[in-house]
């Protein structure tokens, strides 16, 4: 391993950028998500930065239920965060719609259809002790050797 | 005629602002607004069709799923409406536990709607603060009823769980707390003049105006409607002289500061509920759901909230309606509040001072 | 504006803040104990009695599983809503969540289900598929199984000239078999709760 795969890694481990999107949950992920920001658990010492924004995000946090009008757009917001990214779902809605997948729901459970999730959080909600404890688990790992796993 | 629109900007429906996904589409003119849109339907879940056909202990966590944010309230309504409907009478002190219950939530609705205003001013260090409190009055909750979000507390005759003697000693003690620590907020709130700036006379909605947008909630009472109250109606407030209260400004300034003044008048009204709870001692009464067909109305922190229920003799729901406050909340900000604007950047801080919850709107 | 400035100054000057502000430490992430977390089993017997399964409102969230010798729940993360009914629900107290069963034991708190059999004769087609789906009806008399005419009147329901005819109404679980199995869905099982306290009982 190269010093400056190792430096990469290192960086990348301490240094991760969130965005969120809601495609149709009912507000509590999300706002757990919001809690994880607060002085309490204070998700920023450990350079965990929420953003929601797309375009310089590392990670994104899939929270809902996966309506139709999201199909598309959700691959559209994928697409458009740079490499390397990851997607974690949030909530038992991603993973199994939860209490909405009953007959004549207009949802589309579960999003690891639409694109790859690297992880899952279940809970309706998660605290946010274990969003917290999820994102920080992952970090070492989730970017380590980006570049060489891409060579081979 | 010279057409003046220059631009029309979409806002959304991935917005650092927003917390949910929603599309304003506003015409400007220079940097002027004109007028907004708002394109909905990114959530549509279609909850009211899940819950046809469905037994109370069912619907009851699906009501409750409508909204995460005041989800105590949803439950409260909908447990209401099934007990009016088969005439299910509440011991006392399970509807003292319920209101205080209602309370906690909603102060912690009111606070993080502030939170939020807070954030998309760029007052971060405030926000900050806010969401520490509502971490305390999370707690609270959390000891009563088990969980913070989705509490699940409230059944047909009753509610699930007793407010033990230590639990209660503990919610006084972080009551005192969060309301040293809410007056220093407010002060900062209400004295800091880079907030008024961005505040103070931007967003203004008048009396007559939100009696023709059909305001509800906060929304109504900072543009001077008190009685859009729901809370005067509900029997067990009555019994505690619950009086609403208004303020004549109608800008964001004042729909900001009414939820601050809220949250000092719900710890009020839990305080005197714990004095009462003394009254009774049982806290479940039983009794079956039959049926029925009622129109029930409760007051969500965000406004005026409305089921209609029509259940078959075995409780199950044979046909549901929900209308729930942001519907009128979000036209009343988009038609009256938006219009006229001076600057872009005031869109979403006015949008966001109306407290606007997608999930309530599209369900 | 400048009294703004001192405004934040004095803010930031006071002693609290200070103190916080260079010695504070983040409270460890733990899980308060009063928390309902996911049901874990007390080590009490399992008696298959599918009360928790009868009142869990999310969709495949808790199945009671069959192991060699012994009857277990089991929670589905991911489909777990972490509501507690079904620590409430259960006779045995077989599950414990957070002060759930602490606080059923202390109030005395249950919940009482019935349940409830409606056949639409409308719809119905005469098929017997309930009747020969149904579990109980298998337990009561097994030759139902496999010649499809029941010989006793002990079973729930059965086919009597030419409709379903409920017999034992009160010998229902609330499985549900007979509703997925009905082509029609003319039959209908309603499952009705009640929430009671029976204190100083």
């Amino acid at each position: 391993m190269s010093i400056l795969q190792k430096i990469k890694n290192t960086v990348r481990s301490r240094s991760i950028h969130v965005a969120y999107v809601d495609v149709g949950s009912c507000n509590g992920c999300d706002i757990e998500v919001l809690a994880c920001l607060a002085p309490r658990y204070d998700i920023e010492q450990y350079g965990i930065y929420v953003h929601n924004n797309p375009r310089e995000a590392d990670v994104l946090l899939v929270i809902g239920s996966m309506t139709p009008q999201w199909v598309d757009k959700l691959q559209d917001i994928w697409e458009k965060i740079p490499e390397p990214k990851v997607a974690i779902a949030i909530g038992n809605c991603p993973i199994s719609g939860c209490v909405f997948n009953r007959w004549h729901s207009y949802i589309e459970p579960p999003v690891a259809k639409y694109i790859p999730i690297a992880a899952q959080v279940p809970g309706c909600p998660p605290r946010p002790t274990e969003i917290l404890n999820a994102i920080l688990a992952l970090a070492p790992t989730l970017f380590n050797d980006y570049e060489e796993k891409k060579q081979k | 005629m010279k057409k003046n629109v220059d631009v029309s900007i979409p806002l959304g429906p991935v917005h650092p602002c927003w917390k949910e996904p929603v599309r304003l589409k506003c015409e400007t003119s220079g940097e002027r607004v004109l007028r907004t849109e708002v394109e909905l339907g990114y959530m549509k879940k279609g909850i009211e069709r899940i819950m046809r056909g469905r037994p109370w202990q069912e619907v009851m966590f699906l009501a409750e799923r409508v909204c995460g944010i005041c989800s105590v309230v949803h439950n409260m309504v909908f447990i209401e409406a099934m007990e009016g409907i088969s005439g299910i009478a509440v011991p006392p002190r399970a509807a003292y536990l319920r209101v205080i219950v209602n309370e906690l939530d909603r102060v912690a609705s009111h606070i993080l709607a502030n939170f939020s205003y807070c954030y998309t001013i760029e007052h971060e260090t405030l926000g900050m603060y806010l969401l520490n409190v509502r971490e305390t009055v999370l707690d609270n909750l959390e000891r009563i009823t088990g969980s913070r979000i989705n509490t699940a507390y409230m059944i047909p005759g009753g509610v699930r769980f007793d407010l033990t003697e230590a639990d209660k000693a503990a919610l006084l003690a972080d009551l005192v707390k969060v309301e040293a620590d809410m007056h220093r907020y407010v002060r900062m709130f209400e004295t800091g003049p880079l907030i008024a700036l961005r505040s103070k006379g931007i967003g203004i909605m008048s009396r007559e105006r939100a009696i023709e947008a059909h305001a509800v909630g906060p929304t109504a009472r900072a543009s001077g409607l008190p009685e859009s109250d729901l809370r005067l109606c509900h029997p067990t407030y009555q019994k505690l002289g619950f009086t609403p209260i208004s303020r004549t400004e109608g800008d964001n300034f004042a729909r900001i500061m009414i939820r601050f003044q809220e949250v000092f008048q719900s710890i009020d009204l839990i305080r005197k509920c714990v004095d009462r709870l003394g009254e009774g001692d049982s806290i479940r009464g039983g009794g079956f759901c039959g049926a029925g067909e009622i129109t029930y109305r409760g007051e969500a922190p965000r406004g005026e909230l409305t089921y209609y229920i029509k259940s078959d003799e075995y409780g199950r729901i044979l046909d549901i309606a929900i209308r729930t406050p942001s519907i009128m909340n979000i036209e009343a900000c988009a038609h009256y509040m938006i219009t006229d604007a001076t600057s872009v950047a005031d869109v979403t801080s006015t949008f966001i001072s109306s407290d606007p919850c997608i999930a309530c709107n599209e369900r | 504006m400048s009294t703004s400035i001192i405004w934040y100054l004095r803010e930031f000057l006071r002693m609290e803040w200070l103190r916080t502000f260079l010695f504070a430490k983040t409270a460890p992430l733990v899980t308060p104990p009063y928390f309902k977390d996911y049901p874990l089993p007390t080590g009490n017997e399992c008696t298959a009695c599918y009360n928790c399964m009868m009142i869990c409102p999310a969709p495949g969230a808790i199945e009671v599983l069959r192991h060699t010798d012994h009857w277990k729940p089991m929670i589905h993360r991911g489909h777990c809503i972490r509501c507690g009914l079904c620590v409430e629900a259960c006779p045995e107290d077989v599950l414990w969540s957070g002060r759930v069963l602490d606080a059923k034991r202390n109030d005395a708190t249950d919940l009482r289900s019935w349940y409830r059999l409606t056949v639409d004769d409308t719809l119905c087609m005469r098929c017997g598929n309930c009747a020969v789906s149904c579990p109980v009806n298998k337990q009561a008399d097994p030759s139902l199984a496999s010649t499809g005419t029941a010989s006793s009147d002990e079973v729930i329901m059965k086919i009597e000239g030419g409709r379903v005819r409920v017999i034992h109404e009160e010998k229902c679980t609330g499985c549900k078999t007979c509703e997925n199995n009905c082509p029609n869905k003319a039959i209908r099982v309603a499952r009705m709760v009640e929430g009671i306290q029976e204190r100083g009982a």
